[in-house]
Protein backbone atom coordinates (compact mmCIF):
# COMPACT_ATOMS: atom_id res chain seq x y z
CA UNK A 1 0.00 0.00 0.00
CA UNK A 2 1.30 3.51 -1.11
CA UNK A 3 1.37 4.92 2.31
CA UNK A 4 1.56 8.38 0.86
CA UNK A 5 -1.29 8.39 -1.23
CA UNK A 6 -3.16 6.98 1.27
CA UNK A 7 -2.21 9.80 3.66
CA UNK A 8 -3.04 12.29 1.25
CA UNK A 9 -6.54 11.23 1.05
CA UNK A 10 -7.39 10.85 4.29
CA UNK A 11 -6.19 14.31 4.98
CA UNK A 12 -8.23 15.50 2.31
CA UNK A 13 -11.38 14.16 3.69
CA UNK A 14 -10.33 14.99 7.36
CA UNK A 15 -9.49 18.67 5.65
CA UNK A 16 -12.98 18.60 3.79
CA UNK A 17 -14.46 18.96 7.21
CA UNK A 18 -11.99 21.20 8.68
CA UNK A 19 -12.88 23.58 5.99
CA UNK A 20 -16.64 23.29 6.46
CA UNK A 21 -16.19 24.00 9.88
CA UNK A 22 -13.17 26.98 9.64
CA UNK A 23 -15.98 28.51 7.76
CA UNK A 24 -18.45 29.11 10.43
CA UNK A 25 -15.61 30.82 12.30
CA UNK A 26 -14.63 32.95 9.62
CA UNK A 27 -18.10 34.08 8.82
CA UNK A 28 -18.67 35.04 11.97
CA UNK A 29 -15.48 36.39 12.57
CA UNK A 30 -15.77 38.07 9.34
CA UNK A 31 -18.63 39.97 9.72
CA UNK A 32 -18.89 41.48 13.58
CA UNK A 33 -15.12 40.08 14.76
CA UNK A 34 -16.46 37.46 16.67
CA UNK A 35 -14.92 34.29 17.80
CA UNK A 36 -17.41 32.07 18.27
CA UNK A 37 -15.99 29.58 20.40
CA UNK A 38 -19.50 27.51 20.74
CA UNK A 39 -19.30 26.50 16.88
CA UNK A 40 -17.49 23.46 17.59
CA UNK A 41 -20.62 22.61 19.98
CA UNK A 42 -23.09 22.96 17.14
CA UNK A 43 -20.97 20.33 14.72
CA UNK A 44 -21.73 18.13 18.46
CA UNK A 45 -25.27 19.09 17.49
CA UNK A 46 -25.41 18.25 14.47
CA UNK A 47 -23.50 14.10 14.75
CA UNK A 48 -25.99 13.70 17.69
CA UNK A 49 -29.02 14.80 15.69
CA UNK A 50 -27.29 12.59 12.86
CA UNK A 51 -26.44 9.97 14.84
CA UNK A 52 -29.85 9.61 16.60
CA UNK A 53 -31.95 9.66 13.44
CA UNK A 54 -29.86 6.85 12.12
CA UNK A 55 -30.41 4.73 14.86
CA UNK A 56 -34.13 5.16 14.61
CA UNK A 57 -34.00 4.08 11.00
CA UNK A 58 -31.16 1.93 11.18
CA UNK A 59 -33.56 -1.46 11.18
CA UNK A 60 -36.10 0.48 9.09
CA UNK A 61 -35.05 -1.09 5.55
CA UNK A 62 -34.23 2.41 4.35
CA UNK A 63 -30.94 2.09 2.12
CA UNK A 64 -28.19 3.63 4.12
CA UNK A 65 -27.28 6.95 2.28
CA UNK A 66 -31.19 7.98 2.08
CA UNK A 67 -31.28 7.58 6.33
CA UNK A 68 -27.83 9.27 6.65
CA UNK A 69 -29.65 12.07 4.12
CA UNK A 70 -32.50 12.05 6.54
CA UNK A 71 -30.38 12.49 9.36
CA UNK A 72 -28.73 15.30 7.35
CA UNK A 73 -31.67 17.08 6.72
CA UNK A 74 -32.78 16.89 10.49
CA UNK A 75 -29.18 18.16 11.71
CA UNK A 76 -29.15 21.00 9.12
CA UNK A 77 -32.78 22.77 10.88
CA UNK A 78 -31.92 21.62 14.45
CA UNK A 79 -27.93 23.19 14.01
CA UNK A 80 -29.76 26.37 12.64
CA UNK A 81 -32.38 26.72 15.28
CA UNK A 82 -29.11 26.31 17.87
CA UNK A 83 -27.07 28.92 16.01
CA UNK A 84 -29.98 31.95 15.66
CA UNK A 85 -30.38 31.43 19.15
CA UNK A 86 -26.70 31.81 20.54
CA UNK A 87 -26.91 34.92 18.60
CA UNK A 88 -30.08 36.31 19.58
CA UNK A 89 -30.04 35.17 23.00
CA UNK A 90 -25.97 35.15 24.04
CA UNK A 91 -24.19 37.84 21.74
CA UNK A 92 -26.95 40.44 20.19
CA UNK A 93 -27.07 42.21 23.69
CA UNK A 94 -23.18 42.60 23.75
CA UNK A 95 -23.04 44.07 20.46
CA UNK A 96 -21.93 47.29 22.10
CA UNK A 97 -20.11 45.48 25.17
CA UNK A 98 -16.18 45.17 24.96
CA UNK A 99 -14.77 43.01 23.18
CA UNK A 100 -13.69 40.08 26.08
CA UNK A 101 -17.50 40.36 26.98
CA UNK A 102 -18.82 38.24 24.13
CA UNK A 103 -15.66 36.29 24.03
CA UNK A 104 -16.01 34.58 27.46
CA UNK A 105 -19.66 34.11 26.59
CA UNK A 106 -18.83 32.06 23.57
CA UNK A 107 -16.78 29.98 26.18
CA UNK A 108 -19.89 29.91 28.31
CA UNK A 109 -22.39 28.97 25.84
CA UNK A 110 -20.36 26.45 24.57
CA UNK A 111 -20.15 24.67 27.86
CA UNK A 112 -23.51 24.89 28.06
CA UNK A 113 -24.31 23.17 24.83
CA UNK A 114 -21.84 20.58 26.30
CA UNK A 115 -23.71 20.14 29.39
CA UNK A 116 -27.12 20.39 27.68
CA UNK A 117 -26.15 17.46 25.07
CA UNK A 118 -24.81 15.34 27.83
CA UNK A 119 -28.25 15.65 29.94
CA UNK A 120 -30.13 14.71 26.40
CA UNK A 121 -27.51 11.83 24.61
CA UNK A 122 -25.57 10.85 28.38
CA UNK A 123 -21.84 10.90 28.85
CA UNK A 124 -21.07 7.42 27.11
CA UNK A 125 -19.42 7.00 23.17
CA UNK A 126 -22.31 6.45 21.51
CA UNK A 127 -21.94 4.03 18.11
CA UNK A 128 -22.58 5.33 14.45
CA UNK A 129 -25.14 2.17 13.18
CA UNK A 130 -23.28 0.53 9.99
CA UNK A 131 -25.26 2.26 7.35
CA UNK A 132 -22.96 2.56 4.69
CA UNK A 133 -21.17 0.21 2.40
CA UNK A 134 -18.24 -0.36 3.33
CA UNK A 135 -16.47 -0.88 0.11
CA UNK A 136 -13.26 0.55 -0.95
CA UNK A 137 -12.19 1.56 -4.54
CA UNK A 138 -8.46 0.74 -5.11
CA UNK A 139 -6.67 4.21 -6.53
CA UNK A 140 -2.93 3.55 -7.21
CA UNK A 141 -2.18 1.40 -4.45
CA UNK A 142 -4.45 3.68 -1.71
CA UNK A 143 -8.10 3.06 -1.02
CA UNK A 144 -11.06 5.31 -0.79
CA UNK A 145 -14.21 4.46 0.85
CA UNK A 146 -17.58 5.03 0.01
CA UNK A 147 -17.89 7.53 3.36
CA UNK A 148 -14.87 9.30 1.87
CA UNK A 149 -15.91 9.81 -1.51
CA UNK A 150 -19.34 11.38 -0.23
CA UNK A 151 -17.39 13.69 2.35
CA UNK A 152 -15.10 15.33 -0.44
CA UNK A 153 -17.76 15.75 -2.99
CA UNK A 154 -20.73 17.09 -0.65
CA UNK A 155 -18.31 19.59 1.27
CA UNK A 156 -17.07 20.61 -2.11
CA UNK A 157 -20.14 21.49 -3.54
CA UNK A 158 -21.06 23.26 0.00
CA UNK A 159 -18.12 24.93 -0.15
CA UNK A 160 -18.95 26.45 -4.14
CA UNK A 161 -22.22 27.37 -3.03
CA UNK A 162 -21.40 29.41 -0.40
CA UNK A 163 -18.80 30.86 -2.32
CA UNK A 164 -20.96 32.11 -5.19
CA UNK A 165 -23.62 33.16 -2.79
CA UNK A 166 -21.17 35.62 -0.97
CA UNK A 167 -19.82 36.70 -4.57
CA UNK A 168 -22.73 37.12 -6.74
CA UNK A 169 -25.84 37.43 -4.84
CA UNK A 170 -27.81 40.33 -3.37
CA UNK A 171 -27.51 38.28 0.24
CA UNK A 172 -24.04 38.05 -0.25
CA UNK A 173 -23.34 41.90 -1.19
CA UNK A 174 -24.47 42.61 1.84
CA UNK A 175 -22.70 40.01 3.83
CA UNK A 176 -19.12 41.82 2.54
CA UNK A 177 -20.62 45.29 2.97
CA UNK A 178 -21.51 44.34 6.44
CA UNK A 179 -18.41 42.89 7.93
CA UNK A 180 -16.23 45.77 6.00
CA UNK A 181 -18.53 48.54 7.20
CA UNK A 182 -21.78 48.18 8.99
CA UNK A 183 -22.42 51.35 9.98
CA UNK A 184 -22.22 52.35 6.07
CA UNK A 185 -24.11 49.14 5.14
CA UNK A 186 -27.14 50.18 7.37
CA UNK A 187 -27.01 53.78 5.46
CA UNK A 188 -27.51 51.74 2.19
CA UNK A 189 -30.46 49.90 3.55
CA UNK A 190 -29.30 46.70 4.76
CA UNK A 191 -30.62 45.48 7.65
CA UNK A 192 -27.17 44.36 10.13
CA UNK A 193 -29.27 42.33 12.89
CA UNK A 194 -31.01 40.04 10.28
CA UNK A 195 -27.48 39.86 8.17
CA UNK A 196 -25.72 39.08 11.49
CA UNK A 197 -28.79 36.08 12.18
CA UNK A 198 -28.22 34.98 8.24
CA UNK A 199 -24.43 34.61 9.12
CA UNK A 200 -25.26 32.40 12.31
CA UNK A 201 -27.59 30.45 10.90
CA UNK A 202 -25.46 29.94 7.72
CA UNK A 203 -22.46 28.45 9.85
CA UNK A 204 -24.29 26.67 11.54
CA UNK A 205 -25.64 24.55 8.44
CA UNK A 206 -22.22 24.34 7.33
CA UNK A 207 -21.83 23.20 10.72
CA UNK A 208 -24.58 20.68 10.86
CA UNK A 209 -23.04 18.66 7.52
CA UNK A 210 -19.65 18.75 9.32
CA UNK A 211 -21.17 17.12 12.25
CA UNK A 212 -23.01 14.20 10.45
CA UNK A 213 -19.67 13.39 8.44
CA UNK A 214 -17.62 13.41 11.29
CA UNK A 215 -20.02 10.96 13.11
CA UNK A 216 -20.45 8.59 10.00
CA UNK A 217 -17.32 8.88 9.35
CA UNK A 218 -15.26 8.14 12.77
CA UNK A 219 -18.48 5.62 13.74
CA UNK A 220 -18.56 7.45 16.97
CA UNK A 221 -19.78 10.80 18.58
CA UNK A 222 -19.69 12.23 22.40
CA UNK A 223 -20.59 15.49 24.02
CA UNK A 224 -17.47 16.97 24.19
CA UNK A 225 -16.46 15.75 20.38
CA UNK A 226 -17.19 19.69 19.34
CA UNK A 227 -14.25 21.13 21.76
CA UNK A 228 -11.34 19.71 19.79
CA UNK A 229 -12.51 19.75 16.54
CA UNK A 230 -13.71 23.47 17.08
CA UNK A 231 -10.03 24.15 17.70
CA UNK A 232 -8.73 22.86 14.90
CA UNK A 233 -11.20 24.53 12.92
CA UNK A 234 -10.07 27.37 14.51
CA UNK A 235 -6.90 27.08 13.85
CA UNK A 236 -7.41 26.48 9.95
CA UNK A 237 -9.66 29.66 9.89
CA UNK A 238 -6.25 31.35 11.32
CA UNK A 239 -4.15 29.52 9.25
CA UNK A 240 -5.97 30.80 6.08
CA UNK A 241 -6.38 34.25 7.42
CA UNK A 242 -9.57 34.02 10.32
CA UNK A 243 -12.29 36.41 8.09
CA UNK A 244 -11.45 35.16 4.34
CA UNK A 245 -14.01 32.60 2.90
CA UNK A 246 -11.42 31.19 0.69
CA UNK A 247 -8.47 31.31 3.44
CA UNK A 248 -10.92 29.20 5.52
CA UNK A 249 -11.15 26.73 2.95
CA UNK A 250 -7.80 26.67 2.33
CA UNK A 251 -6.85 26.52 5.66
CA UNK A 252 -8.57 23.69 6.46
CA UNK A 253 -7.59 21.35 3.47
CA UNK A 254 -4.23 22.32 4.45
CA UNK A 255 -4.21 21.12 8.21
CA UNK A 256 -6.44 18.15 7.66
CA UNK A 257 -3.08 17.22 5.33
CA UNK A 258 -0.70 18.06 7.32
CA UNK A 259 -2.25 16.19 10.44
CA UNK A 260 -2.80 13.10 8.45
CA UNK A 261 0.88 13.47 7.06
CA UNK A 262 2.02 14.12 10.57
CA UNK A 263 0.33 11.11 11.98
CA UNK A 264 1.74 8.81 9.50
CA UNK A 265 5.41 9.37 9.38
CA UNK A 266 6.17 10.49 12.95
CA UNK A 267 6.25 7.10 13.84
CA UNK A 268 9.21 6.77 11.26
CA UNK A 269 11.14 10.31 11.18
CA UNK A 270 10.94 9.81 15.42
CA UNK A 271 12.20 5.95 15.22
CA UNK A 272 8.77 4.95 17.09
CA UNK A 273 9.55 7.32 19.75
CA UNK A 274 6.20 9.15 19.24
CA UNK A 275 3.42 7.73 17.20
CA UNK A 276 0.25 8.50 15.41
CA UNK A 277 -1.29 9.46 18.58
CA UNK A 278 0.71 12.62 18.63
CA UNK A 279 -1.55 13.68 15.64
CA UNK A 280 -3.91 16.17 17.59
CA UNK A 281 -0.38 18.10 18.59
CA UNK A 282 0.57 18.96 14.50
CA UNK A 283 -2.79 21.50 14.72
CA UNK A 284 -1.81 23.24 17.35
CA UNK A 285 2.00 23.67 16.47
CA UNK A 286 0.81 25.14 13.41
CA UNK A 287 -1.32 27.54 15.40
CA UNK A 288 2.07 28.13 17.09
CA UNK A 289 3.39 29.03 13.92
CA UNK A 290 1.06 30.80 11.98
CA UNK A 291 0.51 33.28 15.04
CA UNK A 292 4.63 33.74 15.19
CA UNK A 293 5.14 34.14 11.55
CA UNK A 294 2.49 35.27 9.61
CA UNK A 295 -0.73 36.42 12.36
CA UNK A 296 -3.11 37.72 9.20
CA UNK A 297 -2.84 34.03 7.93
CA UNK A 298 -1.68 32.83 4.18
CA UNK A 299 -4.99 34.41 2.43
CA UNK A 300 -5.33 37.12 5.32
CA UNK A 301 -4.11 40.36 3.19
CA UNK A 302 -6.22 43.12 4.14
CA UNK A 303 -6.68 46.07 1.77
CA UNK A 304 -6.68 49.19 3.85
CA UNK A 305 -8.69 52.84 3.34
CA UNK A 306 -6.57 55.69 2.76
CA UNK A 307 -7.18 57.88 5.16
CA UNK B 1 -43.75 72.36 4.42
CA UNK B 2 -39.86 71.94 4.35
CA UNK B 3 -38.11 69.19 3.39
CA UNK B 4 -37.05 68.95 6.87
CA UNK B 5 -36.49 70.26 10.09
CA UNK B 6 -35.07 69.82 12.85
CA UNK B 7 -35.76 71.26 16.37
CA UNK B 8 -34.43 71.09 19.53
CA UNK B 9 -31.96 68.03 18.77
CA UNK B 10 -29.90 66.94 21.74
CA UNK B 11 -27.29 64.46 20.77
CA UNK B 12 -24.82 63.01 23.47
CA UNK B 13 -21.69 61.12 21.92
CA UNK B 14 -19.39 58.98 24.31
CA UNK B 15 -20.48 60.45 26.67
CA UNK B 16 -20.21 63.97 25.35
CA UNK B 17 -23.04 66.80 24.86
CA UNK B 18 -22.18 66.77 21.15
CA UNK B 19 -25.35 68.80 20.40
CA UNK B 20 -27.48 71.04 22.39
CA UNK B 21 -30.45 72.21 20.97
CA UNK B 22 -30.05 72.93 17.38
CA UNK B 23 -32.85 74.13 14.96
CA UNK B 24 -32.41 73.36 11.04
CA UNK B 25 -34.45 73.58 8.31
CA UNK B 26 -33.82 72.40 4.80
CA UNK B 27 -36.74 73.65 1.75
CA UNK B 28 -36.75 71.27 -1.34
CA UNK B 29 -33.96 71.53 -3.93
CA UNK B 30 -31.48 74.13 -2.33
CA UNK B 31 -28.06 73.84 -0.93
CA UNK B 32 -27.42 74.81 2.03
CA UNK B 33 -23.96 74.73 4.20
CA UNK B 34 -23.21 73.69 7.62
CA UNK B 35 -19.90 75.29 8.58
CA UNK B 36 -17.45 75.15 12.02
CA UNK B 37 -14.96 74.05 13.37
CA UNK B 38 -13.39 70.21 14.30
CA UNK B 39 -15.43 69.12 17.37
CA UNK B 40 -18.64 71.81 16.69
CA UNK B 41 -21.04 68.78 16.28
CA UNK B 42 -21.50 69.03 12.54
CA UNK B 43 -21.02 65.62 11.85
CA UNK B 44 -22.73 63.86 15.23
CA UNK B 45 -25.85 66.09 13.55
CA UNK B 46 -25.63 63.84 10.47
CA UNK B 47 -25.03 61.32 12.15
CA UNK B 48 -27.96 61.65 14.59
CA UNK B 49 -30.45 62.66 11.44
CA UNK B 50 -29.34 59.18 9.93
CA UNK B 51 -30.15 57.23 12.89
CA UNK B 52 -26.44 56.03 13.57
CA UNK B 53 -25.70 58.06 16.72
CA UNK B 54 -29.05 57.83 19.28
CA UNK B 55 -30.78 61.21 19.70
CA UNK B 56 -31.29 62.27 23.34
CA UNK B 57 -34.40 64.68 22.86
CA UNK B 58 -35.92 66.65 19.85
CA UNK B 59 -37.57 66.32 16.56
CA UNK B 60 -36.61 65.74 13.14
CA UNK B 61 -39.26 65.49 10.67
CA UNK B 62 -38.98 64.99 6.83
CA UNK B 63 -42.08 65.82 5.08
CA UNK B 64 -43.40 66.27 8.25
CA UNK B 65 -42.88 62.23 8.77
CA UNK B 66 -40.98 61.46 12.00
CA UNK B 67 -37.77 60.12 11.12
CA UNK B 68 -36.50 59.21 14.65
CA UNK B 69 -39.25 56.24 14.41
CA UNK B 70 -38.10 55.00 11.46
CA UNK B 71 -35.28 52.27 11.93
CA UNK B 72 -31.56 53.88 10.27
CA UNK B 73 -32.10 50.92 7.72
CA UNK B 74 -35.16 51.98 5.94
CA UNK B 75 -33.78 55.83 5.81
CA UNK B 76 -32.36 55.36 2.03
CA UNK B 77 -36.10 54.33 0.83
CA UNK B 78 -37.00 57.25 2.32
CA UNK B 79 -34.76 59.48 -0.15
CA UNK B 80 -32.04 60.25 1.98
CA UNK B 81 -28.00 59.28 1.57
CA UNK B 82 -25.47 60.39 3.57
CA UNK B 83 -21.37 60.50 1.90
CA UNK B 84 -20.08 59.86 5.50
CA UNK B 85 -17.07 61.84 6.78
CA UNK B 86 -13.98 59.78 5.72
CA UNK B 87 -15.96 58.62 2.59
CA UNK B 88 -16.72 55.18 4.44
CA UNK B 89 -16.08 52.96 1.04
CA UNK B 90 -15.78 48.75 1.33
CA UNK B 91 -12.35 48.88 0.51
CA UNK B 92 -12.12 45.06 -0.40
CA UNK B 93 -15.02 45.70 -2.59
CA UNK B 94 -14.15 47.10 -6.43
CA UNK B 95 -15.31 50.17 -7.16
CA UNK B 96 -18.64 48.71 -9.19
CA UNK B 97 -19.49 46.61 -5.91
CA UNK B 98 -19.27 49.81 -4.13
CA UNK B 99 -21.69 51.54 -6.36
CA UNK B 100 -23.99 48.92 -6.75
CA UNK B 101 -24.14 48.86 -3.12
CA UNK B 102 -25.50 52.34 -3.38
CA UNK B 103 -28.72 51.12 -4.95
CA UNK B 104 -28.98 47.94 -2.47
CA UNK B 105 -32.66 49.07 -1.34
CA UNK B 106 -33.59 50.03 -4.98
CA UNK B 107 -35.62 46.72 -7.05
CA UNK B 108 -36.40 48.95 -10.38
CA UNK B 109 -35.23 48.09 -13.61
CA UNK B 110 -33.25 51.32 -13.87
CA UNK B 111 -30.19 50.42 -12.08
CA UNK B 112 -27.84 49.76 -14.78
CA UNK B 113 -28.31 52.75 -16.73
CA UNK B 114 -27.45 54.96 -13.29
CA UNK B 115 -24.43 53.64 -13.28
CA UNK B 116 -23.76 54.17 -16.70
CA UNK B 117 -24.91 57.88 -15.72
CA UNK B 118 -22.46 57.81 -12.91
CA UNK B 119 -19.83 56.39 -14.77
CA UNK B 120 -20.55 59.35 -17.74
CA UNK B 121 -20.01 61.69 -14.12
CA UNK B 122 -16.74 60.34 -13.36
CA UNK B 123 -15.16 59.00 -16.11
CA UNK B 124 -12.21 57.95 -13.56
CA UNK B 125 -14.54 55.37 -12.08
CA UNK B 126 -14.96 53.81 -15.32
CA UNK B 127 -11.55 53.11 -15.85
CA UNK B 128 -11.10 51.62 -12.24
CA UNK B 129 -14.31 49.78 -11.86
CA UNK B 130 -12.95 46.17 -11.12
CA UNK B 131 -10.36 47.92 -8.77
CA UNK B 132 -9.84 47.59 -5.08
CA UNK B 133 -11.74 50.84 -3.60
CA UNK B 134 -9.30 51.03 -1.13
CA UNK B 135 -6.73 51.21 -3.25
CA UNK B 136 -7.97 54.14 -5.28
CA UNK B 137 -6.03 58.07 -4.75
CA UNK B 138 -8.30 60.01 -1.57
CA UNK B 139 -10.15 61.91 -4.37
CA UNK B 140 -11.14 59.10 -6.44
CA UNK B 141 -12.51 57.50 -3.43
CA UNK B 142 -14.98 60.31 -2.48
CA UNK B 143 -16.26 60.05 -6.12
CA UNK B 144 -16.71 56.66 -5.31
CA UNK B 145 -18.40 57.64 -2.39
CA UNK B 146 -20.53 60.24 -4.19
CA UNK B 147 -21.44 58.45 -6.65
CA UNK B 148 -22.71 55.22 -4.13
CA UNK B 149 -24.90 57.74 -2.32
CA UNK B 150 -26.37 58.86 -5.93
CA UNK B 151 -27.22 55.11 -6.73
CA UNK B 152 -30.22 55.30 -3.98
CA UNK B 153 -31.53 58.45 -5.95
CA UNK B 154 -31.96 60.72 -3.15
CA UNK B 155 -33.86 63.54 -3.21
CA UNK B 156 -31.89 64.50 0.08
CA UNK B 157 -27.99 64.45 0.03
CA UNK B 158 -26.00 65.14 3.08
CA UNK B 159 -22.19 65.28 2.58
CA UNK B 160 -19.56 65.09 5.74
CA UNK B 161 -16.66 66.73 4.76
CA UNK B 162 -16.32 65.82 0.82
CA UNK B 163 -13.02 67.70 0.97
CA UNK B 164 -11.62 66.51 3.54
CA UNK B 165 -7.74 65.43 2.48
CA UNK B 166 -7.83 65.96 -0.32
CA UNK B 167 -5.58 68.10 -3.21
CA UNK B 168 -6.67 71.59 -3.47
CA UNK B 169 -7.46 71.11 -7.15
CA UNK B 170 -9.32 67.94 -7.05
CA UNK B 171 -11.83 70.17 -4.33
CA UNK B 172 -12.57 72.04 -6.95
CA UNK B 173 -13.39 69.28 -9.06
CA UNK B 174 -15.97 67.51 -6.09
CA UNK B 175 -17.61 70.46 -5.54
CA UNK B 176 -18.15 71.44 -9.34
CA UNK B 177 -19.81 67.77 -9.22
CA UNK B 178 -22.00 68.67 -6.15
CA UNK B 179 -23.02 71.38 -8.09
CA UNK B 180 -23.83 69.83 -11.23
CA UNK B 181 -25.80 67.24 -8.98
CA UNK B 182 -27.59 70.05 -7.43
CA UNK B 183 -28.51 72.04 -10.45
CA UNK B 184 -30.93 68.56 -11.21
CA UNK B 185 -32.79 69.67 -7.82
CA UNK B 186 -31.55 67.43 -5.87
CA UNK B 187 -31.86 69.22 -2.06
CA UNK B 188 -27.99 68.90 -0.46
CA UNK B 189 -26.20 69.55 3.36
CA UNK B 190 -23.46 70.30 2.71
CA UNK B 191 -21.13 69.59 6.38
CA UNK B 192 -17.88 71.81 5.95
CA UNK B 193 -14.60 73.11 7.91
CA UNK B 194 -13.66 74.66 4.64
CA UNK B 195 -16.29 77.78 5.20
CA UNK B 196 -15.35 79.69 1.90
CA UNK B 197 -15.84 76.48 -0.47
CA UNK B 198 -19.06 75.60 1.22
CA UNK B 199 -20.36 79.22 1.76
CA UNK B 200 -19.91 80.09 -1.66
CA UNK B 201 -21.91 77.11 -3.17
CA UNK B 202 -24.67 77.46 -1.09
CA UNK B 203 -27.76 79.06 -1.04
CA UNK B 204 -28.15 79.26 3.48
CA UNK B 205 -25.29 78.63 5.79
CA UNK B 206 -25.47 77.60 9.62
CA UNK B 207 -22.55 78.04 11.49
CA UNK B 208 -21.94 75.83 14.41
CA UNK B 209 -19.67 76.05 17.45
CA UNK B 210 -19.21 74.00 20.50
CA UNK B 211 -22.90 71.81 19.59
CA UNK B 212 -25.07 75.23 19.24
CA UNK B 213 -26.06 76.96 16.06
CA UNK B 214 -24.71 80.62 16.60
CA UNK B 215 -25.05 81.85 13.39
CA UNK B 216 -28.07 81.25 10.46
CA UNK B 217 -28.12 83.47 7.25
CA UNK B 218 -27.77 83.48 3.45
CA UNK B 219 -24.59 82.48 2.66
CA UNK B 220 -23.60 85.62 0.90
CA UNK B 221 -24.35 87.44 3.85
CA UNK B 222 -22.20 84.98 6.13
CA UNK B 223 -19.15 85.19 4.02
CA UNK B 224 -19.21 89.04 4.20
CA UNK B 225 -19.95 88.96 8.13
CA UNK B 226 -16.81 89.62 10.19
CA UNK B 227 -17.62 87.04 13.00
CA UNK B 228 -17.05 84.70 10.06
CA UNK B 229 -14.40 86.11 8.39
CA UNK B 230 -12.38 86.10 11.20
CA UNK B 231 -13.28 83.03 12.59
CA UNK B 232 -13.62 80.67 9.49
CA UNK B 233 -12.28 82.65 6.39
CA UNK B 234 -8.88 83.33 8.25
CA UNK B 235 -9.21 87.28 7.34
Amino acid sequence: MDIFLQQLINGIVLGSIYSLVALGYTLVYGIMGLINFAHGDIVMVGAMVTLTVARLLSDSGLPGPLVLGIGMLTAIPACMAVGYLIERIAYRPLRNAPRLAPLITAIGVSILLQNLAMMIWGREYLSFPQILPTRTMAVGGASISAIQLLIVASSTIMMAGLSSLIRKTRLGNAMRATAQNPEVATLMGVNVNTIISITFVLGSALAAVAGMMVSAYYGIAHYDMGFILGLKAFTAAVLGGIGNIEGAMLGGLLLGIIESMGAGYLGTLTGGVMGSNYQDVFAFFVLILVLIFRPSGLLGERVGERP
Amino acid sequence: MSLLEISDLHVSYDGIKAVKGIDLRLENGEIVALVGSNGAGKSTTLKAICGITPVQSGKILFEGRNLRSIPPHQLVRQGIALVPEGRGLFGRSSVEENLKMGAYSRSDSEIAKDLERIYSLFPRLLERRTQASGTLSGGEQQMVSLGRALMSRPRLLFLDEPSMGLAPIMVGKIFEIIQTIAAGGMTVLLVEQNARMALSMSRRGYVMESGKITLSDASSSLLENPLVKAAYLGQ
